[in-house]
């Protein structure tokens, strides 16, 4: 019988704990180089780590370009502004108010980004709504911009003015591109009548990116971060378990079986945050517009990535074969993806749905990213919490399935 | 390297016996290893060689096997004491692709599999030189991509990785399986060379009857069952006249033919070992030959050639495994007979 002889230090920390200690350290990092080796070794794989999430960023700033490549609008003015007269106990008042519809026609024409299709005077002809409606139906025009019955007056006597915009939303993705050339008119019928601050284009959607910023690619980038981090950090771990065919033998080393996951689990959170560090600094570099802190930002990603790395080993170590591996994947993204929230608002879905869509990664990161990107709020909260519950139970789970994996050489 | 006392015992196993919920697989197993020994586990697939090295090797759970098993004076049944078991034990599986990491070089490989012995890269280094020099593995391929490497010499940086903490026993899986034949030697030759160089005990498990050539012990293994555990020479001298044997090769050959020659009296065993030839163990060798010799011209059977010849172990083998086999036969017919009496 073997019988271990204890000696303590001078601290009075059992000597043999620590060389177990420095033992078990040793070991961790030679996985963790292993780890890194072979990902060194794997050039597809490395590619996709770090290059590919840079090129998809510089792909979309370079495709997502600013609306005045695919413009003018098509519009339709309707004008309701008794700009000149006004009645009075049946009595027609001339007045001496200044014609700001036509001022602002000549804005339109002078906008590169708006082509004035068919002017209507709103006060003359009573179907001129309907008319542009079915005009906007058929295609013939993009945008209507109804001009109110007070817009002269007020304009004139030093009141706001304000300008409606119905814009044809058949189309999500160019919503934005014609209240932008609306705004162009805008701009130059400002300038031209020196009505700054008077006038004001009436901003209905919540979130905008300020002028000199790519929208379109800040807009893409809101969805794009977190299905990218996610999806890229998930695609690079489903395999390091289930395809490492040494495992077994390493076994019969001193080698304890949650070294090895260990080691991946800190091999690839290195990884994932050169990649993120990447991926900020090149969509930074193509305009990103951030609200709230960059910091906030990073500290998000990186927890969407680790989630997708916890996901990842998670199917890895549960799976018998790389098939198995990469058929469960393909399951899994398609649910993760259809409760994202991103087709259907998680809300308005069935609550048996909601609550899977709950302990999804996607249903938190899109909001959360939306939250620092769009309206500056902090990482810390519902979400981020929610996700890191998530990787924790996903971490856990691994464990389990490898310490009953069953390995033989 | 290890440097071993010649009279300690490595392995012990002492009524060894395996069960998988109410299958059991292994059955009273018992033997004994020393250091320095080179020992050959043979059997035909199913006969529980493999099952018994996981048992050494710590990867059967103790629930599963009940005896007394000692690896390096260790019990494997006691959890505590697997990582200092596995620190002494070496262990080159069958298939190269599960000890080797082929997009790694062969000198990384090392480095990975002793860094988790605690064996920093510069002592890996010149512990890896030796055993390359050892098994002839060229100095240019050390750092190129194991995917790059021939068969022969995957296998042996394989055999290198097994060795690289030093341990006091080998335990190799089918070290020659999948080599070339002309290589087979080359393999056994190399594992001989390093028992004698560095002292290691090694533990083979094959059905390679050629890996007897380098083993001082053999062990024959059927249906979870160790029929024989001896020096091949001891095993051998158990045949009929010390393993003499006569190869006659004699025109279109049939079962008929062969048992006319089993007729001869003095005949004990007759073992076809191609299209034409067999080989006849006898009693009394030397002075039944001759009476042999003319026994077949009298039974008119066409001899076309004859030699004498000193059986091997390949033929021991043989001959264990059918008496074996004839002995369960006999059993489970007069227990058929005995049923259908009854």
């Amino acid at each position: 019988m073997n019988k271990e002889i204890s000696h303590k230090n001078s601290i009075g920390i059992d000597e043999s704990l620590i060389s177990k200690l420095k033992n078990r350290i040793s070991r961790l990092i030679s996985q963790i180089k292993k780890e890194f080796r072979l990902l060194k070794s794997d050039k597809i794989n490395l590619f996709i780590a770090l290059a590919l999430p840079p090129m998809i960023i510089w792909l979309f700033a370079s495709m997502s370009t600013s609306a005045t490549k695919v413009l003018p609008v098509k519009i339709v003015v309707i004008s309701n502004d008794a700009n000149s007269y006004f009645l009075q106990d049946n009595e027609t008042i001339i007045t001496t108010w200044d014609n700001y519809t036509d001022m602002y026609l000549d804005a339109v024409e002078d906008s590169k980004y708006l082509e004035l299709v068919e002017f209507y005077d709103g006060s003359k002809d009573k179907y001129a709504m309907e008319t542009a409606r079915e005009d906007m139906e058929q295609g013939k025009i993009e945008c209507i911009i109804v001009i109110p019955v007070e817009f002269s007056e007020f304009l004139s006597t030093g009141l706001p003015g304000m300008i409606e915009c119905i814009p044809d939303t058949s189309n999500i993705m160019y919503i934005q591109d014609k209240l932008n050339a609306v705004e162009n008119s805008i701009e130059i019928f400002v300038e031209d009548n020196n009505l700054d601050p008077q006038m004001v284009l009436m901003e209905y959607d919540e979130y905008s990116v300020p002028s000199g910023y790519n929208y379109r690619f800040n807009y893409s980038m809101i969805t794009l971060f977190p299905f990218m981090v996610f999806g890229i950090t998930t695609v690079l771990t489903i395999l390091v378990v289930v395809q490492e065919k040494p495992i077994p033998r390493l076994l019969l080393t001193p080698v304890k079986r949650y070294e090895i996951l260990i080691s991946k689990f800190i091999t690839y959170t290195i990884i994932l945050a050169l990649q993120i560090f990447l991926i900020l600094t090149s969509a930074m570099f193509n305009g990103l517009y951030v609200a709230g802190s960059v910091v906030d930002l990073y500290i998000a990603l990186f927890m969407l990535g680790f989630i997708g790395i916890s996901l990842g080993i998670f199917i890895s170590t549960v799976s018998k074969t790389k098939t198995e591996a990469n058929q469960l994947f393909f399951a899994a993204f398609i649910v993760i993806i259809l409760l994202s929230g991103m087709f259907v608002p998680i809300e308005s879905m069935p609550e048996y749905l909601q609550a899977i869509a709950f302990i999804l990664p996607l249903s938190h990161g899109e909001p959360m990213i939306k939250g620092i990107l769009s309206k500056g709020k902090s990482v810390i909260g519902f979400d981020f919490f929610s996700l890191l519950a998530v990787s924790v139970v996903l971490i856990f789970l691994s464990f389990l399935a490898i310490k009953r994996k069953k390995y033989e050489v | 390297m290890s440097s071993n006392n010649l009279s300690e015992i490595m392995v012990d196993v002492e009524n060894l016996n395996v069960y998988f919920g109410d299958n059991q697989v292994i059955y009273d197993v018992s033997f004994q290893v020393k250091a320095g020994e080179i020992i050959g586990m043979f059997g035909i697939s199913g006969a529980g060689k493999t099952t018994i090295v996981r048992v050494l090797t710590c990867q059967i759970n103790k629930k599963h096997w009940i005896g007394n098993v000692k690896v390096t004076n260790l019990s494997p049944a006691r959890k505590k004491n697997h990582a200092k078991i596995l620190s002494n034990i070496g262990y080159v599986p069958q298939l190269e692709e599960l000890n080797l990491y082929y997009e790694l070089s062969a000198m990384a490989n090392i480095e990975t599999f002793a860094s988790t012995y605690g064996i920093g890269k510069k002592k890996a280094r010149k512990i890896a030189t030796d055993l390359f020099s050892i098994l002839d593995i060229p100095e240019d391929t050390w750092k190129k991509p194991l995917k790059k490497m021939s068969g022969g010499e995957k296998k042996r940086v394989s055999v290198a990785i097994g060795l690289i903490h030093q341990p006091s026993i080998l335990f190799l899986d089918e070290p020659t399986t999948g080599v070339d034949a002309a290589k087979r030697y080359d393999v056994l030759s190399y594992l001989k060379k390093l028992n004698q160089q560095l002292g290691t005990t090694m533990f083979l498990i094959t059905h390679d009857m050629e890996a007897a050539l380098i083993c001082d012990k053999s062990a024959i293994l059927r249906d979870g069952k160790m029929l024989e555990f001896d020096r091949n020479d001891n095993l051998i001298s158990t045949l009929p006249s010390d393993g003499l044997l006569a190869r006659l090769t004699i025109e279109d050959l049939n079962e008929k033919k062969i048992n006319i020659i089993k007729e001869f009296a003095p005949v004990q065993k007759v073992i076809r070992v191609g299209n034409e030839v067999v080989e006849v163990f006898m009693e009394d060798f030397q002075n039944n030959l001759k009476k042999l010799i003319q026994y077949t011209m009298d039974k008119d059977l066409k001899v076309t050639s004859m030699s004498k010849d000193d059986a091997a172990f390949r033929r021991y083998f043989q001959i264990r495994i059918q008496d074996e086999e004839e002995k369960e036969r006999a059993l489970r017919e007069s227990s058929e007979f005995l049923t259908s009496e009854v």
